[in-house]
């Protein structure tokens, strides 16, 4: 099997899991007790007036009429309205979504600047007081919770020192990266701990290997050998972490978002669970599911380029 | 008014506008600068509006700014205790209290720039009270019709005698709105040309809506038509600009106060208010509000798992309430900064009757509860939002008041949808709970909480055929004194009959900038910046 074949194989197998990502969104959604209509009307509201909205919104359709119009809507590219917000879901997403994907690629960028080189320090220090340090403070950083180190950040960094601004989004590129630097610090603290941990583990595995022991001892320079030898080999464990990972950065954006008044598609994900916006849930799962999908074949790619055993 | 309220901005208004004089509350030592034209506030919202249309909304995140955007034929005072003059500067009711004459402003423009005429008046209203448009149409039910009579002259019809029609009419689903304009929106149906109107609504209001991304941002800009004028001759209102941000983390919110990036912010948690008294750069707003904050139980005689209720016993009922002493929860969830209730409805609701209820008295709640059959205690469940912190004092302090009868309260977290579900179906014992007026009359709040065939009483199950009476007799009432009198009745039997646990009325908390001065909230939660400004 060559190479190509081998990556068709994987983007055949995403379009199956998208269906079934948008089958079980759609049901898990209807199975959480409550429903929209009676979360926007509140506790006061009628039964005529509820009976009435969810009629008109055609929620008193049986299930599975609902579900077909559900996914022949995707397959047609239409995502509806969101019920609470009565706006084009499509419309409402795309103003959320550059937030969340600039977020989680300058958390990545973030997390890997400081794991990787410290991750190298500490390997090649194990167990002296370098490697001790580093691994003490990333501890600290994974251990503590993520809202309560964005809100330390913003009292320290942008509302005293004043160094940042107290959250938000800004208008313009230059205003967004420094608007979403503290959230995607705060995102690549605990995220850059689990990379040095490994890395550094993949650094001294490769150290040990009997490849680097001949590649020494053909007289290799350390710099060369690092950066030739170490490094490919190690990171390929890197790589696929940040590409598992970008599933869980995206969960950590939900609380970082709200924390940050940052207006991405993780604060509209729980926004619209609470309100049970159906429309919503259903088409941010399905745009979510396509990112991480993205962000596991890039994985791939970057994996196969690296270690040449991948995709052969 | 301790707590650092200035009213003075509104009264100026007030007086401008030609109604009775509210009180001057000023701070000693607090200047009073005129007011600066132009600028920008920028105000933090907890959460953002959803839906601007003044008939179809449902919820206060809507309420509390359309005013904003959109003016009513009257006004609420604000004391919240009867309208002054809005679109319409007269009125007369005929002697059969069946037919209420308007007569309109003169020279009043949308934001739009066309005129407001009798037609968009009579439209207005006719749309509002349409039974198939949402959920507001009982407050304006008794109309029959609305008569043109001349370009600046309308007359509402009544059915019956209503003496709620002026209120009604100085509430947000009567506000005035283009019939031409709606009517040229996109959309087949009213529903669908009102979510197109509403992306960009056009009222008569101080301002208009030019940005809106959903939950991040509401651009708002003066309306350069805006009728209202200052107490100088100049039209209101004062700023150029108005930005909602939406920031849902209260603590995300203060934060950008105290760095400067916001002028104000609503909602501020009560455990934070003497932090903000103490900053120097800060003002703390109090506004007196008719929010009122109880427990509400489930009053029927079985539970839906087939078990004998207690709470149907209005003994243990009364019982419970005087386990509680409100004082105590009052210091402990709002920093005492709170009142206890002494009506099911607020202080601030007309025709309100205060009565000292249920003072914290364990011996009796004791001797009460030993009269039936649960003396010897039993467990009971109260529902809440998961992660309300005022819900979870409130509901700790009590459990450990109730303690003492050998009555154990299980707290249940439950998220907002699970919670009204279970509401609406009667499943549940007790739960916590909130309500604000949505306008200056008791019928409101009395169809929910008193009279059963609206909501069967807030969902309790509380049927009281004496106060279901009183309630369809005092609909009609054509005299003041004995609809005051029916409804001073009601108060005394809910208060009697103990369908809810009373807890406390609290103020609406907000905090502004020193320089960011004028903003007012009335007791219903509406928020004016039609006065609002930024001093130099």
């Amino acid at each position: 099997m060559n190479r190509g074949t081998w990556l068709l194989g994987r983007l055949a197998q995403i379009v199956p899991s998208f269906l079934f990502i948008g089958v079980a969104v759609f049901v898990l959604a209807r199975l959480l007790p409550g429903d929209p209509v009676s979360a926007m009307l509140g506790d006061h509201a009628t039964d005529a007036t509820l009976a009435r909205l969810t009629a008109q919104l055609g929620l008193d359709r049986s299930i599975p009429v609902q579900l077909m119009q559900f996914l022949g809507g995707v397959l047609r590219g239409e995502l509806g309205d969101s019920i609470a917000y009565r706006i084009p879901v499509a419309r409402l997403i795309a103003e959320r979504l550059p937030a969340t994907v600039l977020l989680t690629l300058l958390s990545v960028a973030i997390a890997l600047a400081l794991a990787v080189p410290l991750a190298f320090v500490a390997a090649l220090n194990a167990n002296r007081w370098p490697d001790l340090l580093i691994r003490f403070v990333f501890q600290i950083g994974l251990s503590t919770p993520i809202f309560y180190v964005g809100l330390l950040l913003l009292t320290v960094l942008a509302a005293w020192a004043h160094l940042f601004p107290v959250g938000g989004y800004g208008d313009g590129w230059r205003a967004h990266l420094w608007h979403l630097f503290l959230p995607a610090l705060t995102l690549a603290l605990s995220f850059a701990a689990v990379l040095m941990r490994s890395l550094r583990g993949a650094v001294l595995d490769v150290i040990n290997a009997e490849f680097v022991d001949f590649a020494r001892s053909k007289g290799l320079r350390a710099r060369v050998l690092l950066g030739r030898h170490v490094l490919r080999s190690a990171m390929i464990a890197t790589v696929t972490l940040v590409g598992l990972h970008v599933g869980s950065l995206l969960g950590g954006a939900v609380i970082t978002e709200s924390v940050f008044a940052v207006p991405g598609v993780g604060r509209l994900m729980v926004e619209s669970i609470f309100a049970r916006d159906y429309p919503v849930i259903q088409a941010l799962t399905l745009v979510l599911a396509v990112f991480v999908s993205l962000a596991l074949l890039a994985t791939d790619i970057v994996q196969m380029w690296l270690d040449p055993r991948v995709g052969r | 008014m301790s707590n650092g309220l200035v009213l003075t901005r509104r009264a100026g208004l007030a007086l401008a506008a030609g109604f009775a004089a509210v009180p001057v509350l000023t701070l000693p030592g607090v200047a009073q600068a005129a007011p600066v034209r132009g600028g920008k506030m920028v105000y933090g919202r907890y959460a953002d509006s959803l839906f601007l249309d003044p008939v179809l909304n449902d919820a206060n995140v809507d309420i509390w700014v359309m005013n904003n955007l959109y003016d009513t034929l009257l006004t609420p005072m604000q004391d919240g205790l009867g309208v002054a003059p809005g679109l319409a500067t007269k009125w007369s009711m005929s002697a059969d209290g069946k037919s209420l004459a308007l007569t309109l402003r003169e020279g009043v423009k949308f934001a739009n720039g066309t005129q407001m005429t009798a037609e968009d008046v009579k439209w207005s209203l006719d749309r509002a009270r349409n039974p198939k448009n949402g959920a507001w149409v009982d407050l304006v039910a008794s109309i029959t019709d609305v008569v043109i009579d001349g370009p600046l002259a309308v007359t509402v019809k009544l059915k019956h005698p209503d003496l709620s029609i002026l209120a009604a009419l100085a509430t947000f689903n009567t506000a005035i709105m283009p019939k031409a304009l709606f009517e040229a929106t996109q959309g087949a149906t009213d529903a669908e040309k009102a979510k197109a109107f509403a992306e960009k609504p056009i009222g008569t209001g101080p301002f208009m809506l030019v940005e809106w991304q959903r939950g991040v941002i509401m651009k708002l800009v003066r309306n350069p038509y805006y009728w209202k004028m200052a107490p100088d001759g100049k039209p209101l209102p004062y700023l150029d600009a108005l930005d909602f941000q939406i920031i849902p983390d209260d603590s995300t919110r203060l934060l950008k106060l105290k760095a400067g990036e916001l002028h104000g912010t609503e909602f501020v948690p009560y455990s934070r208010v003497k932090e903000i008294q103490a900053d120097a750069n800060l003002r703390m707003e109090l506004w007196p509000s008719t929010k009122v904050t109880y427990l509400t139980m489930n009053v029927r005689p079985k539970l839906g798992d087939g078990s004998v209720n207690p709470l149907s016993d209005v003994k243990v009922r009364q019982a419970l309430n005087y386990a509680v002493n409100k004082d105590a929860v009052i210091a402990i969830t709002t920093q005492g900064l709170g009142t206890p209730m002494t009506s099911f409805m607020s202080k601030s609701t007309p025709m309100q009757h205060a009565q000292t209820l249920y003072k914290a008295d364990v011996a009796k709640a004791k001797a009460l509860l030993a009269e039936t059959p649960f003396k010897a205690g039993f467990e009971v469940t109260c529902m809440m939002v998961a992660g309300n912190v005022d819900s979870t004092n409130n509901l700790t302090t009590i459990q450990q008041m109730w303690a003492p009868l050998g009555v154990k309260l299980k707290i249940e977290q439950l998220d907002n949808p699970t919670l009204t579900k279970r509401y609406r179906a009667g499943d549940f014992s007790m739960r916590t709970a909130s309500w604000t007026d949505d306008i200056a009359d008791p019928n409101q709040i009395t169809s929910y909480f008193a009279y059963f065939p609206n909501i069967g009483s807030l969902h309790s199950g509380w049927d009281n055929k004496k106060v279901n009476a009183l309630f369809e007799t005092s609909q009609e009432e054509v005299d003041p004194a004995k609809r005051k009198a029916q409804y001073r009745e009601i108060q005394e039997v809910y208060t009697e009959e103990a369908p809810i646990l009373f807890l406390y009325e609290s103020p609406y908390p907000v905090a502004f900038r020193k320089n960011a001065m004028g903003f007012v909230q009335i007791p219903l939660g509406n928020n004016l910046f039609e006065g609002a400004y930024l001093a130099a």
